[in-house]
């Protein structure tokens, strides 16, 4: 064969190139972004929804005042996660700010993607006045290390909307009645849930029970399921170490899934895989009586709707409820020039002042972080969702979030999908999930 | 056995169109009518008083808004079109004068190693993208050609290029070299007896090289997806890019763009229609 | 060798270098550094990669994952070439005969295999759609319990597949019609000479001497199935355990999970599919061209 010199040569230079891995050093270039008219700009990148609007309407008097323009792109959520990463894989981002998921905190933390704040962050705003829980899951990694690598910006939680003008209908509150024995009223549990889901399931005239969260994409089924999971007392791991054999194949998540299963039945046509724009299509064209999803979506559907839904916190089971935890910090990329990282430094400190986070909480679905805020009987009474998200923000819970996530989710995806599916028995996915996750765990060198 | 005949292609015709009727349909409809739970499909040209009616109202609005930036992406569905267009053409514009160049080179003269060679250039065929995507990344970061236009096109005419080599190999075979030989007696260089005597009997077979190459670059997915996030990114990258948007799928605007897209193929298949079997066959067949 | 191919080593590499480099730069060395790399735990991001000897093959073989898109990757390359040249053939005989707008029905016909399976696969979720698709809307007004196409764990993959059939059934039929029309009218006119039945015409003329052309399109489309991504990624995206693919698998492992070695080891197995695959392809055209005397 001829191709030898070929192959010697090629060989060499791909020695070269996987010894540096492909790492490029990051930009060290002075230049600072500007826009058309010459003036400073910071890009900020987040995925499509109502918030970023909010955001970018925030971004121009921020402009206004400062004469930096932000500018929010919005990317479609199926591929925002890649794209992000892609980016970040290069030498520079074309983003300053990524508005990065909470699960992503651990890879960008520990691979150097995002500026790390902790020493910055408390010269600009009063970390006391930052929800714990959404300092937990959004701005620190590793857990318990008091060190912050986002500012808050979408804090979110998974909640319940409801058709509240078919709950109060006289005929459908007696025809439950004479059913079930008691009143239709919001469930405060998920047998309760499941009742009223079953209750509204009438496929003939095209009415169903219930839609949630149950993509296999990216994290759908995972989001819809752990609100159930915790509340049935499973688990994805120890409290106090990633443990996972032994907490997530227990039979509390066994009993979690096995009751989700029931709910998959109780929805709109192919329900057993919606992603939360599915969700709310299915809601929003006013088929389904109940939705779970992020409060984010809420104030469209309140819009749209508006004394004909209602909005609550997630059902609980034997008194214990959990939210799944959404939302998103504010990180600055690693990967962009000094004066771009100083110009969005100006930018987050100025988003965290008290009085911008009472204009967020004003923007379509912006959601704060700040507890006095959150506390407050004016921001409760508000809204009809304020309440309860407030009161979800207290009970809010977050996957992993540590460097390999997305393995932990992929896999997570697969068993609990087998096991939704009836491909594989509950609790032999579980099994195999749980030793799946540890040898990731371990092979990652976190367990 | 006739009447079978006939009743096969009937059926079948039917079925294979019926899509592509859909398309036509879906895209005269607003986005509403297009995800109505009742089934529409007869375009009126008011809006139907109930919406169980089995009628649309027809509009135009879908390749309107193909001018429009829809949410979720940066630029309109034109702009990308202007992508595939520029990376299409000139991509194929290079698998064919190279594959040419080089099928020549196998054909006429002794190159060592040509089984060898030859092999090589049609094993990059059977590669998955999938499979090498991460190195050309890397190569391309390290290139700064990710996310450009020259990143893509340089990209389709490599892996073209097996393809434009081997057809183009057939169709060079069958050129008599008394052609060539009477013109280098009359005085030809090497090189002018390639380019005034040869390239013109190979005409339609680099025509239709052509059409195979611009069909994969045109509709490639893989590639414009993992290495194009936010530059140059082609017609199949957007539309697919536009999945998990709040506001759901545009039907209307992705039916009207996807007839828009094919548009210029059909139109360079049925021009090389005659030509098109003798490169699916590798010149297997003689016509 | 004719006169003219004598003396002229360096035109001959000047014609062929080009194509040989470009093809050696984006094909060897790719293929190189994944082999360097399937020897190590790299990342997609984060550049401290460390030697793990054979750790990512062993995974590869260990983890059902592999098996599962191998055997799934299989089976829809069987299922697809063979549904498509069954029909595809049918077709061409029915085909053959020629009658008025000929042309314009095979055009019709060809237009799914040029639309690209990417924007494709994303309208199919329209019409496959369980709510609001037009094919139940259909089912359903025929009076039959429509399923749940692109849902339903048993039926998905096969959904895809009928995608696929539908794509590329034109492909088979074209290649069909050219192999059937270079079968010379004198050897069917001897036939009918002989009073041989219209069976024994298609079983002992027209199959065999279609039959290389036949198996030219089979190993054709074989490949391309065999990278089967564009209509998955778009029908029920990467991760979906009833119809994951290599191809998807490969995009799953490597630009969601980031993990490069493990997806360069998968590469380095699927190639070895692939040169054997060549090799085939290369020695059936071999052989055909030299039985016609090309």
């Amino acid at each position: 064969m001829r191709l030898s010199t070929a192959w010697i040569a090629s060989t060499c230079l791909a020695f070269a190139m996987a010894s540096c891995g492909g790492e490029s050093a990051p930009s060290d270039s002075k230049s600072t972004t500007t826009d058309a008219a010459g003036k400073p700009a910071i890009t900020v990148w987040w995925f499509q929804w109502d918030p970023a609007t909010g955001l970018q309407e925030l971004g121009r008097e921020f402009e206004a005042e400062t004469g930096i323009a932000v500018n929010v792109q919005q990317i479609p959520l199926a591929s925002y996660q890649e794209k992000v990463f892609l980016e970040f894989g290069g030498s520079r981002t074309s983003f300053d700010i990524v508005i990065g998921d909470s699960q992503w905190i651990g890879r960008g933390a520990s691979k150097q993607l995002y500026v790390e704040l902790t020493d910055w962050l408390p010269t600009v705003v009063d970390l006391a006045t930052i929800h714990p829980r959404a300092a937990k899951y959004l701005c620190e990694y590793p857990e318990n290390s008091g060190r912050w690598f986002a500012a808050p910006c979408e804090t979110d939680a998974v909640g319940l909307a409801y058709r509240k003008d078919w709950f109060e209908d006289a005929a459908e509150r007696e025809a439950f009645r004479t059913r079930f024995g008691r009143e239709l009223t919001v469930p405060a549990t998920w047998e309760e849930f499941r009742e009223v889901a079953e209750f509204f399931q009438r496929p003939a005239d095209k009415r169903y029970g219930c839609a949630i969260p149950s993509d296999r994409n990216y994290d759908g089924l995972t989001m819809g399921v752990q609100n159930l999971l915790w509340a049935f007392g499973g688990k994805w791991k120890a409290e106090d170490s990633n443990q996972v054999v032994g907490h997530l194949d227990s039979q509390g998540s066994v009993d979690a899934i096995e009751f989700f299963k029931t709910l998959m039945k109780l929805g709109p046509k192919g329900c057993e895989r919606l992603d939360y724009g599915q969700v709310l299509e299915s809601f929003t064209n006013g088929s389904t009586a109940m939705a779970l999803n992020y409060f984010a979506f809420f104030p469209g559907i309140h819009a749209q709707f508006g004394d004909k839904v209602g909005f609550a916190v997630v059902p609980a089971h034997d008194g214990r409820r959990v939210a799944s935890l959404g939302g998103q910090g504010l990180s600055i990329s690693a990967k962009t020039s000094k004066e771009q990282q100083e110009l969005s430094k100006r930018f987050i400190a100025w988003f965290l002042k008290r009085e911008v986070q009472e204009k967020w909480i004003t923007k379509p679905a912006g959601f704060t972080a700040n507890s006095a805020i959150l506390s407050s009987a004016e921001f409760r009474a508000k809204t009809p969702y304020n309440a309860p998200f407030a009161d979800s923000v207290d009970a809010m819970r977050d996957f992993w979030n540590v460097p390999v996530f997305n393995e932990l989710l992929t896999v997570t995806q697969r068993y609990v999908g087998m096991a939704v599916d009836g491909e594989m028995p509950t609790q032999e996915a579980l099994t195999k999930l749980a030793q799946e996750k540890e040898r990731i765990l371990k092979e990652a060198g976190l367990l | 056995m006739r009447v079978l005949r006939y009743l096969v292609v009937v059926l079948y015709f039917l079925v294979a169109t019926a899509p592509l009727v859909w398309m036509g349909l879906s895209s005269l409809k607003h986005r509403d009518d297009s995800i109505r739970p009742h089934a529409n499909f007869l375009p009126a040209l008011s809006a139907p008083a109930t919406p169980t009616d089995p009628r649309f109202e027809a509009t135009l609005a879908a390749y309107r808004q193909l001018g429009e930036v829809h949410a979720g992406a940066q630029q309109s569905f034109w702009s990308h079109l202007g992508n595939s267009v520029l990376i299409g053409v000139l991509s194929t514009l290079a698998s064919v004068a190279l594959g040419t160049c080089c099928a020549y080179g196998f054909s006429r003269f002794r190159v060592p190693g040509a089984k060898d060679w030859l092999f090589f250039i049609l094993s990059t065929r059977f590669l998955p993208p999938l499979a090498v995507v991460v190195p050309v990344l890397i190569m391309y970061r390290t290139l700064d050609l990710q996310g450009t236009h020259a990143g893509l096109i340089v990209l389709y005419t490599v892996f073209n290029l097996s393809l434009a080599v081997w057809l183009m190999k057939g169709f060079l075979d069958d050129i008599p070299r008394a052609f060539e030989e009477a013109a280098l007696v009359d005085g030809y260089s090497r090189a002018q007896a390639f380019v005034r005597v040869v390239l013109p009997e190979a005409r339609t077979g680099m025509a239709v090289t052509a059409v195979f190459c611009l069909i994969s670059a045109w509709n490639e997915y893989g590639f414009a997806m993992t290495l194009n996030s936010s530059g140059a990114i082609t017609v199949p990258a957007y539309f697919a890019g536009l999945q998990g948007n709040i506001e759901g799928m545009p039907w209307p605007q992705i039916a009207a763009g996807a007839l828009l897209f094919v548009a210029p193929i059909v139109v360079f298949t049925v021009l090389v229609r005659k030509n098109l079997l003798r490169g699916m066959t590798f010149g297997t067949i003689k016509q | 060798m004719s006169k003219a191919a004598r003396g002229s080593g360096g035109l001959a590499w000047a014609l062929v270098g080009p194509t040989l480099l470009l093809l050696i730069a984006f094909n060897v060395f790719p293929l190189v550094y994944n082999v360097v790399s399937s020897f190590t735990n790299a990342e997609l991001i984060g550049g401290d990669s460390r030697w793990v000897g054979g750790a990512q093959y062993t995974r590869v073989f260990d983890d059902d994952l592999f098996g599962g898109a191998l055997r799934r990757t299989a089976l829809f390359v069987v299922c697809a070439v063979a549904v498509e040249m069954l029909l595809g053939f049918v077709l061409a005989l029915s085909l053959q005969r020629e009658f008025r707008g000929k042309q314009a029905v095979l055009t019709a016909l060809l237009v799914p295999m040029m639309l690209s399976p990417a924007v494709m696969g994303l309208f199919w979720n329209l019409v496959l759609n369980g709510n609001y698709g037009i094919v139940n809307h259909a089912l359903a007004a025929l009076g039959f319990d429509p399923p749940q196409w692109l849902t339903d764990r048993d039926l998905k993959f096969w959904s895809i597949l009928m995608i696929d059939v539908w794509m590329w059934t034109p492909f088979m039929m074209l290649i069909s019609l050219a192999g059937l029309s270079s079968i010379p009218t004198s050897i069917y006119e001897a036939a009918q000479i002989d009073r041989a039945s219209a069976w024994k015409v298609f079983t002992r003329i027209t199959l065999p001497m279609c039959g290389p052309v036949l198996g030219l399109a089979v190993l054709f489309r074989a490949t391309d199935a065999l990278k089967q991504f564009d209509l998955v990624m778009a029908v029920t995206g990467p991760n979906d355990g009833a119809t994951q693919t290599l191809s998807t698998l490969l995009y799953q492992v490597v630009f969601r999970d980031g993990k490069v070695g493990l997806g360069a080891a998968f590469s380095c197995v699927i190639l070895v599919v692939v040169i054997a695959l060549a090799t085939v392809f290369t020695r059936y055209i071999d052989r055909v061209q030299a039985r016609d005397g090309v």
